[in-house]
């Protein structure tokens, strides 16, 4: 407690630091859902308009988003990147997986939808068919006199190989999957410290010198007290909305730990194809790498208590320029020798980014949050 | 249905005693959790479900003898009690297993845990982590194994040789005789092998206890707080009351022996008895060996 | 079982006895009769009456969740917690504690279907029934013993059920039926107390019962009928055995940590005192995945029987359905840790536990093609027993393949607790295991009770039922794939819809119910007197060569089955 205590002050410090905001120190126990946000304050770095995540798939005009770029506001104003219908969320009435960010995510979908998937439809339709050919064939006026016939050494022996061979067959890529999934992460992956608590989650970035964020569900209008902020659409869907997302670096590796303070929960982002279970004493490790900025929700995914349903996961993917003004305004240190503060245009150009930037097509159903034009391009 | 039945199975008349032992469980489950909850005569609950547990075994098993005496327990029947023993004894090894297992987990995968003796509190070690990840955790001392341990070692060893010499002497009918000396004067005949092995096998285990009970009073690391004390109280404990059913169980056999029952053909009871004992045996082996010796390997050991 | 010929010699020993010996029939009055049993048939009449008076309160607390899941929000939680404080003698309770009940009712809902419907309903009822009968034997080998595992129920569900109302408003086990440390350890109040004494209790009463079992058919199987020629059924019952008697001790001892942890201060669990909450998962799984098997193993036996009789054709390949399930019960024994690939289990391990995991699909392959095989160049009627096992073949299969996909340790990082594991356990389960449990009911209820059941409501409860559940549970598929977990009262609003859809599923299911329990009680009261064996040539195993119901103690001159195997041509 006392712990949390000097890092909501830590947390405080930075932002006064930046001039972002106030985070009124709360209760340790009840992090501070974020208030009183200052305004968007509208950027003008033209060359951030390319990278802005306002959302592609809402019809809404351009001008409605102008300060989305700030970095600065993720934490308590007007989040600079809007939920995108379809992306990072479920869908009502979606049948799928959800689209995948990552390439070991791509990866694991590829083989559900592809082999998987395939794999049992077939064995399933075959034994339905095969039960209903024994229907139709074999039913009592077709089949009056039943045969005695109980083995069949050969048939026995295809039975019991076939599905040997398909087993075969699924376990090589599904072997494939996990020593991808295990690869260890560059040493310059950036670790985000994960920290499951009854019943918010706790972020600390280890190498951009350990600030601390806590995320706290976004209650809805009717649900809050006076003062408190509610949560808006632009915060994202209810349930998922929170007041402090984490804000992540795309296309940097990222080095995922996960631990918890109480009892055990799991960090679930499917977006990335992600779940680790957040273990009291113990220090759980994952990696992955977002390949697409966007805004990604998840939820807890451990029993964990009354308010089990109530602690979501939001994590915003940005470019690494935008992630490292972002943790220069926490009071966090940026690794590397340029300040990303001093080139943002420059930093923007990253190969990462551009490579995303670049993609985008017209296609509303395209995973992609990277191009501004897209929400006048509906 | 006598008369009418024309196999050897034992077919048994209506019994009450299920449902008295089934509400007597209750009873003390429930006595329990009040207790351990500091409910108002939760105490007492339990202790009433306890008597009551143990008079429906009392009075249950009395039943068993007296069918037995009755010749309800034809060879097929007798082999139907040495397949529940033994399966009996099966399910018991397992819940051993869940104790080993935890305190594998334990000393395999050791937590950077740091026992303060004086403040009789653990905590994480934050930093030299690797180092603080030992087992046993640093901070205890643990008991010599070569010294109590080991002696019980031997008691039990020995009781399990003199458990056999009382089967021996029941197979062989080695029985009564004169009163003579020490023995005579607690009705143990001169040739009487299956009263003497019995005797010696139940001190042997009352001294196992005793050792055992001395030995926890003196244990140099607490129950509470640390998984060190838990794995090592709770399979020990249990292996310890276990022991004491197992006495028990002797001595419910060593009081049949002197009202006369057994034949060298039909003594199961004392043969069930024998298993269980030399299972009690067998647990206290890998005790010894895995958490006593090697378990407390290199870790100080506690003087006295 | 067809593997069983019977002797014209062994039809005249039980004629002979069922005719000359009145005794045979004498039965003890009413007290002395239900409470205080030793008599197979009866016990395992109480049995069933438990399991299906549990399947009702299981089933009536699913319909609680249902209602509250139908749309997001929470819509009713409030309510029922505030009613349940003020029964506990309390106020109103605060939202948390209402949300608390969530957890309670999923926590309730899971053991008692599992501990006190499915594992009563197979081993002891239809275990006690018709094992001995299957077998030749005048009843188990442990009569009085029986009867305790049958009462011990009592308390252990007692406990259970009375637990909520203790605690004050945060009363109630919370804990989901795995009870995982260091949530349950960290749950105040008696409640979690009481769950977990209500396992220990539950587990003793099944691992007397299992000694029964497997001493009963090592032991008292007919003169000539040696171990391969037993029912597959009874195969079934067997390997069962073996998987609680060894299992549920682990159980036991987990779950006595568990009680230590609460209320006498060790640290097993607990991170501070050197503990390690995954522990209590290996050990919980270590029983816990052969308690799955446990649930459906005698549901596989049923559906040989079920279908080799209705098909007038031995089972196909007999032997390797038997040693198919000793396969199953094996290496079921070695695969727990693929409900735990997101603890932070090293790449090693999943790999491990994702192959071995995927073995069970070859002997369940070989089941599922044996059935089919089977039926075969048989003559199939379709009477309601018949009808059901179908249904189970095929919802069977679908389970068991999401339970291949949910194998890779890989891929089940996106579906674990999701509403994907959910779809794929009452596949197994509650289209599995109750299909198994509903072809047998209607198989036997002749047999158990002299009459016949009402075939059109028989078919009628199938249909209702099969398209209910179908449409209960297929859709979580799709929840759990668009990534929504388990055990949450409320949901995002994207999931609303098949949760909408599963709710409506939920009310057509329990529609064909009311048709089960019509149909029930009136073919207790009116149906139509049932003869020895009402289903013909097909019905070859022992139980039906007696009358219906059979005699109060039966095969009192024991039959000897024939050595010659005759069905082998
Ligand atoms: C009756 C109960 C039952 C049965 C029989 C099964 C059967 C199987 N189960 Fe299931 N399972 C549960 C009950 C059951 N399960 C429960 C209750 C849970 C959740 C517990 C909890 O968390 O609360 C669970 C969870 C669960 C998980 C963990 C999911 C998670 O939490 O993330 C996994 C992962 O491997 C799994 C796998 C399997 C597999 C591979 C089988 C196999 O045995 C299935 C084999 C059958 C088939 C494959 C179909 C027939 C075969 C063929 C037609 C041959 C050809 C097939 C192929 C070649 C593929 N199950
Ligand atoms: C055998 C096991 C079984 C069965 C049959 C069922 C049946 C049903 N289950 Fe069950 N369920 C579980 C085992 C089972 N469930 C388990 C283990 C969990 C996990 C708990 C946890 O997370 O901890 C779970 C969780 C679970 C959830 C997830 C809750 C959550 O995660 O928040 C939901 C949600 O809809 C649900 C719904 C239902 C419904 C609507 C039925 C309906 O099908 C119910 C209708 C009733 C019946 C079909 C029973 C009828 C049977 C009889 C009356 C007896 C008949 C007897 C004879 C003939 C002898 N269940
Ligand atoms: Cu945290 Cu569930
Ligand atoms: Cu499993």
């Amino acid at each position: 407690m006392r712990f949390i205590g000097v890092k909501t002050a830590m947390l405080a410090a930075g932002l006064m630091l930046a001039g972002a905001g106030q985070a009124a120190p709360q209760a340790p126990t009840a992090p501070p859902p974020a208030t009183a946000a200052t305004p968007a304050a509208p950027t003008t770095a033209a060359p951030a308009a390319t990278t802005t995540a306002a959302s592609g798939a809402k019809a809404t005009p351009a001008a409605a988003t102008p300060a989305a770029n700030d970095p600065l506001l993720s934490m308590d104003g007007a989040p600079p990147m809007k939920p995108t219908a379809g992306i990072g969320q479920p869908v009502d009435g979606e049948i799928g997986l959800q689209p995948q960010v990552t390439k070991n995510g791509e990866r694991a979908a590829w083989f559900h939808n592809g082999p998987l998937l395939w794999t049992i439809t077939i064995i399933s339709a075959f034994v339905l068919a095969l039960l209903l050919w024994v229907i139709v064939r074999y039913n009592r006026r077709s089949n009056p006199v039943p045969s005695k016939t109980a083995h069949n050494t050969m048939i026995e022996v295809v039975w019991t190989l076939l599905p040997v061979v398909i087993l075969v067959l699924l376990a090589i890529p599904s072997i494939g999957l996990l020593q991808a999934q295990f690869a260890p992460p560059p040493k310059s992956a950036i670790t985000l410290k994960v920290t499951g608590n009854q019943w918010y989650w706790t972020y600390s970035y280890p190498d951009n010198g350990g600030f601390e964020i806590t995320s706290n569900l976004l209650k809805e209008k009717d649900e809050v007290s006076p003062g408190e902020r509610a949560r808006t659409d632009d915060d994202g869907p209810r349930l998922l909305a929170v007041d402090n997302r984490v804000v992540l670096p795309v296309g940097v590796p990222i080095r995922l730990i996960t631990t918890s303070a109480d009892v055990i929960h799991s960090w679930a982002m499917p977006a990335f194809w992600i779940k680790l279970d957040a273990v009291p004493g113990r220090l759980n490790e994952t990696s992955f790498t977002i390949e697409k900025p966007g805004l990604y929700f998840g939820q807890c995914s451990e029993l964990c208590g009354p308010k089990h349903a109530y602690m979501p996961i939001a994590v915003e993917a940005v470019p690494l320029d935008l992630y490292n003004k972002w943790v220069v305004a926490k009071g966090g240190k940026v690794a590397g020798a340029a300040d990303p503060a001093a080139a943002p245009a420059a930093a923007n150009a990253s190969a990462p980014v551009d490579a995303n930037a670049a993609a985008p097509a017209d296609n509303m159903t395209a995973p992609d949050n990277a191009a501004a034009g897209n929400s006048t391009g509906q | 249905m006598a008369g009418a039945k024309n196999h050897d199975y034992h077919i048994l008349q209506p019994d009450p005693w299920p449902l008295i032992g089934a509400m007597s469980a209750l009873a003390l489950a429930s006595g329990g959790i009040m207790w351990m909850k500091g409910a108002h005569y939760g105490s007492l609950l339990f202790g009433f479900g306890l008597i009551c547990v143990l008079f429906t075994m009392f009075s249950w098993w009395s039943n068993v003898i007296k069918e037995a005496h009755q010749g309800d327990h034809t060879p097929v029947v007798q082999l139907h009690l040495r397949y529940g023993m033994v399966l009996f004894i099966a399910s018991e090894v397992m819940f051993f297993v869940g104790w080993f297992w935890a305190f594998f987990d334990f000393s395999l995968f050791p937590a950077p845990v740091v026992w303060d003796a004086a403040s009789k509190t653990a905590s994480l070690a934050t930093e030299n982590i690797a180092a603080a990840s030992v087992w046993p955790p640093k901070g205890i001392e643990v008991i010599n194994a070569f010294q109590f341990p080991l002696l019980n070692t031997i008691i039990l060893l020995l009781s399990g040789t003199t458990v056999t010499w009382a089967h021996h002497a029941l197979i062989h009918n080695q029985r009564g005789g004169a009163m003579k000396g020490l023995w005579g004067l607690i009705g143990v005949g001169e040739n009487d092998g299956v009263k003497k092995g019995l005797w010696l096998t139940i001190v042997l285990g009352v001294l196992f206890s005793s050792i055992q009970a001395y030995e926890y009073s003196e244990a140099p690391f607490p129950f509470k707080g640390l998984n060190y004390g838990a794995s090592f109280f709770m399979a020990t404990g249990f292996h310890g009351f276990h022991v004491l059913i197992g006495t028990i169980f002797l001595t419910v056999n060593l009081i049949r022996a002197y009202k006369g029952d057994f034949t060298p053909k039909q003594h199961f009871g004392f043969e069930a008895a024998a298993w269980y004992w030399h299972f009690v045996d067998v647990v206290w082996l890998f005790l010894f060996i895995t958490i006593y010796v090697w378990g407390g390997w290199g870790a100080p050991v506690h003087a006295g | 079982m067809s593997d069983i010929a019977l002797t014209p010699n062994a039809f005249e020993a039980h004629h002979g006895g069922h005719e000359h010996h009145h005794d045979a029939d004498h039965k003890p009055g009413f007290f002395a009769r239900w409470f205080m049993s030793t008599n197979h048939k009866d016990i395992g009449t109480l049995y069933l009456i438990f399991a299906i008076t549990a399947g009702i309160i299981g089933g009536a607390i699913s319909g609680l969740m249902r209602a509250e899941l139908m749309h997001p929000g929470i819509q009713y939680l409030g309510q029922w917690a505030n009613t349940l404080n003020h029964i506990r003698g309390g106020g109103d309770v605060n939202m948390d504690q209402a949300r608390h009940l969530w957890n309670v009712l999923v926590t309730a809902h899971g053991l008692i279907m599992v501990f006190f419907m499915v594992m009563p309903a197979m081993i002891g009822g239809f275990g006690n029934w018709f094992v001995p009968l299957m077998i030749g034997a005048p009843d188990m080998a442990f009569p009085r013993m029986n009867n305790i595992s049958f009462w011990l129920l009592i308390p252990s569900f007692t406990l259970l059920l009375a637990s909520p109302f203790f605690g004050g408003a945060d009363g109630g086990a919370g804990t989901g039926w795995t009870v995982y440390a260091p949530l349950s350890t960290q749950e105040a109040g008696p409640s979690v107390d009481m769950a977990i004494l209500s396992l220990h209790l539950a587990g003793a009463s099944s691992i007397l019962g299992a000694i029964n079992f497997i001493t009963t058919i090592f032991n008292m199987r007919a003169p000539g009928m040696t171990l391969h020629k037993m029912p597959l059924f009874v195969w079934s019952v067997l390997v069962t055995a073996f998987l609680l008697l060894l299992a549920l001790p682990v159980l036991a001892a987990a779950i006595t940590m568990l009680l230590t942890d609460r209320n006498f201060g060790t640290t097993f669990f607990q991170a501070e005192g050197g503990g390690d909450p995954i522990l209590y998962q290996h050990l919980f799984w270590f029983f816990g995945h052969p308690e799955v098997y446990i649930m459906i193993l005698p549901g596989f036996g049923m559906i040989s029987q079920i279908i080799a009789t209705f098909s007038k054709k031995p089972v196909f390949g007999y032997l390797g359905m038997a040693y198919a399930m000793v396969a199953i019960g094996v290496v079921g024994f070695i695969v727990w840790a693929h409900h735990m690939f997101t603890t932070g289990l090293s790449v090693n391990t999943k790999m491990y536990f994702t192959a071995a995991t995927m073995v069970i699909a070859v002997p369940t392959g070989i089941k599922i093609f044996s059935w089919i095989a089977t039926m075969w160049g048989g003559s199939l009627t379709f009477k309601t027993p018949m009808v059901w096992a179908m249904g189970f073949i095929f919802m069977f299969t679908v389970g068991g393949v999401t339970g291949v996909v949910l194998a890779n340790g890989g891929v089940d990082d996106y579906m674990q607790d999701t509403y994907y594991v959910v779809a794929h356990f009452h596949y197994v389960l509650s289209l599995g295991a109750v299909f198994s449990l509903f072809a047998g009911f209607y198989y036997w209820f002749p047999k158990m009770s002299g009459r016949m059941y009402n075939e059109f409501l028989g078919h009628l409860h199938f249909w209702v039922f099969f398209i209910g559940v179908n449409v209960l549970f297929f859709p979580m598929h799709f929840l759990g794939l668009q990534g929504m977990p388990r055990r949450y009262p409320d949901y995002p609003n994207a999931f609303e819809h098949f949760n909408t859809v599963a709710t409506v599923g939920y009310m057509i299911m329990i529609a064909g119910m009311g048709v089960f329990f019509v149909n029930l009680i009136w073919s207790l009261i009116a149906g139509k007197k049932a003869p020895d064996n009402p289903w013909g040539e097909g019905a070859t195993t022992l139980e039906w060569t007696l009358s219906s119901p059979p005699p109060f103690h039966q095969f009192e001159t024991l039959p000897v089955i024939d050595a010659g195997d005759s069905h082998h041509h």
